[in-house]
């Protein structure tokens, strides 16, 4: 028999693609054969994808509760107090920044805002802390929003007060109409929003008016002062003039006033609690995948040997531990994010909103990937290392 | 004549220093095209480290090796694979069937990796599950099927995609006398009906009728490389 090698060679050495192929089908069945591997490799990954994307979920709904204020005044700028990084009752200014504001070109409205920390007493005794949002009514900026009961226009009224919903029972069972005390005078419920609790106290609001008497704040002092742009007034430069005629207080723009409160909150405790925990997940994730894949690859050596010897590349070797890899992220963080999904619905609450963003959604397959891919090292250096003589041994 | 494998001074040695170990010592090997070799010797004697070194999965550390004329000795490693692919069937003692693969895919995956399309890829390993009477397991997994049963397909796999040479280890050692001749028959046939030639390691004194030559390796030496009955 006449062997033309240069063209067995040549035949051999094309064919890449369907080698990709063939090793790919591979790689697919030698997983889903050994079922346990399979579960339990893929529980790893589902359980990082929970850990994580849960500790994220929450962090980006507390990190929401506390840009929800900046997010729903509908204020294009503010105007606060020098080194102000939450909206939250602090440092007072001038009311004569008002009407600094008010004298700016490209200022449509400019509200002024008081917010006070104060407190609810309850008709059995006791009290319950509030943080009280004193708005201008006629420009509406800063005002309530999510109202499950009661109309804006009620506020009007003396004393008229809206409250958390969630708090009802805190408050000590609130109905509309209930008479409370607060700083020492009688307020009446006449509306309740949802869900507006940040870190702190719940919001709860009234006319700005009301506010000053009940907490005593002279007419002359405000919290922020909230902008509102003229139609097509430019944003940068109706902040720069602002700044100019204000150099006592700080002009922020509403998106960049988020940014602050979400660095800070990130810098202080937030991120390093949460952080620490999506790490964990994640680390815990990836230990189970390398060593559930070194194993995989272990008791599958011989086999892994064989594929060697029948002229498999170590290439060829990698790219099936590359494809399991990615299976494994990608089913794992499919059930990993349904059950996400799941415990975000039911967890649901003015108390703790549990948000998983689409970017979030999206990414946690391409990291759980590139996380398996790394997890996968381990077993990768073992098969190529591995010596395909081993069959013969 | 060019020679199917043509080993000239080969040697190896295992480990360094005063821990290494002359596993083959100056084999000079010869095999012509179509023939049925079996090397025999007692076990640490270098037969397999031999044909291990045949069939490109080790290198020699010295010598040379020609496979039908082609230059095996001195090319860089990552070139073997290639070689395998191109010019050798292997039949392990322990079958080595991949486990999550049915005897159709175990035959298809050589066929594929050599680039056949998956169309002429299953209809060839169909061909050779035929051959070897398994048509009618192709699609059971190796765990279903009986030791003989598994043996038979890594003969259809060995053959998959008509390599000019099949190397076999102890094919007999893991089945019983009967399954060991019938298997051992099946591949001497269905080799010299191909012109494929065959280099057997084994121990089993109940084949060596089928060899067209018994070689004997001691000590990592080729002590004798007589004709065998078939073939004299």
């Amino acid at each position: 028999m006449t062997v033309d090698v240069a063209a067995r060679l040549r035949a051999a050495r094309g064919g890449r693609l369907r080698r990709a192929q063939a090793t790919i089908v591979v790689a697919l069945r030698m997983m889903l054969h050994d079922k346990a591997k399979l579960i339990g490799t893929t529980l790893g990954v589902v359980f990082a994808v929970v850990l994580a994307a849960q500790q994220l979920g929450v962090l980006f709904g507390l990190l929401q509760k506390n840009t929800m204020f900046v997010d729903n005044a509908g204020a294009d700028l503010w105007i606060v107090p020098p080194g102000t990084t939450q909206t939250a009752p602090g440092q007072r200014m001038s009311t004569a920044l008002l009407d600094q504001a008010r004298a700016t070109p490209g200022v449509a409205v400019a509200a002024p805002l008081i917010m006070i920390g104060t407190s609810v007493t309850k008709p059995g005794g006791g009290s319950e802390a509030t943080t009280l949002v004193g708005f201008d009514l006629a420009a509406g900026l800063g005002g309530p929003w999510n109202i499950v009961a009661g109309d804006v226009a009620a506020l009007r009224a003396p004393d008229a007060l809206f409250f958390e919903d969630a708090q009802r029972e805190k408050f000590g069972g609130l109905n509309l109409g209930s008479v409370r005390e607060v700083g020492g005078h009688k307020v009446r419920v006449v509306g309740f929003t949802w869900g507006l609790q940040p870190f702190g106290p719940p919001f709860s609001f009234a006319d700005i008016d009301t506010v000053r008497d009940l907490g005593a704040v002279p007419a002359d002092q405000l919290s922020f002062v909230l902008i509102k742009l003229a139609p097509g007034a430019d944003r940068a430069a109706v902040a720069a003039d602002l700044a100019a005629r204000c150099p006592t207080a700080k002009v922020i723009a509403t998106p960049a006033f988020h940014a602050t409160i979400v660095s800070t909150l990130l810098r202080q405790q937030l991120g390093i609690t949460f952080g620490t925990s999506t790490a964990f997940g994640l680390i815990i994730g990836f230990i189970i995948v390398a060593l559930s894949m070194f194993s995989a690859v272990l008791d599958n050596l011989r086999e892994y040997g064989t594929l060697k010897a029948i002229g498999l590349t170590s290439w060829d070797l990698t790219r099936m531990l590359i494809v399991q890899s990615i299976v494994y992220a990608l089913l794992g963080s499919l059930i990993g994010l349904g059950l996400v999904a799941l415990m975000s619905a039911g967890i649901r609450g003015p108390n703790l909103i549990v948000i998983v963003p689409r970017a979030l959604v999206l990414a946690t397959p391409l990291i759980m990937s590139a996380l398996c891919m790394l997890a996968s090292v381990l077993a990768l250096r073992r098969v190529r290392r591995l010596e395909p003589g081993m069959v013969f041994r | 004549m060019t020679l199917a494998i043509d080993a000239r001074g080969v040697g190896k040695v295992f480990g360094a220093g005063a821990l290494a170990f002359r596993a083959l010592d100056a084999v000079d090997f010869q095999v012509s095209p179509g023939e049925l070799v079996m090397l025999v010797g007692p076990s640490g004697s270098g037969k397999t480290t031999l044909l291990s070194i045949i069939g490109c999965v080790l290198t020699a550390t010295d010598g040379e090796l020609r496979l039908f004329d082609e230059r095996v000795s001195g090319r860089p490693e990552r070139e073997l694979p290639l070689l395998r692919r191109a010019l050798i069937g292997f039949v392990f003692q322990g079958h080595n069937l991949i486990g999550a693969l049915s005897a159709r895919d175990n035959v298809r995956l050589v066929l594929e990796s050599r680039g056949t399309t998956a169309h002429a890829a299953r209809a060839e390993a169909d061909a050779l599950l035929a051959a070897v009477g398994l048509a009618d397991k192709r699609d059971r997994l190796p765990a279903e099927l009986s030791g003989g049963q598994r043996q038979r397909v890594a003969i259809a796999r060995a053959l998959a995609g008509a390599p000019p040479l099949v190397l076999a280890d102890e094919p007999t050692a893991a089945l019983d006398a009967h399954a060991g001749l019938e298997v051992t028959e099946l591949l001497t046939r269905m080799c010299r009906e191909r012109g494929t030639t065959v280099v057997v390691v084994t121990h089993d004194n109940r084949i060596f009728h089928l060899a067209d030559r018994i070689v004997h390796i001691e000590d990592g030496r080729i002590v004798d490389g007589r004709l065998s009955g078939a073939a004299a």
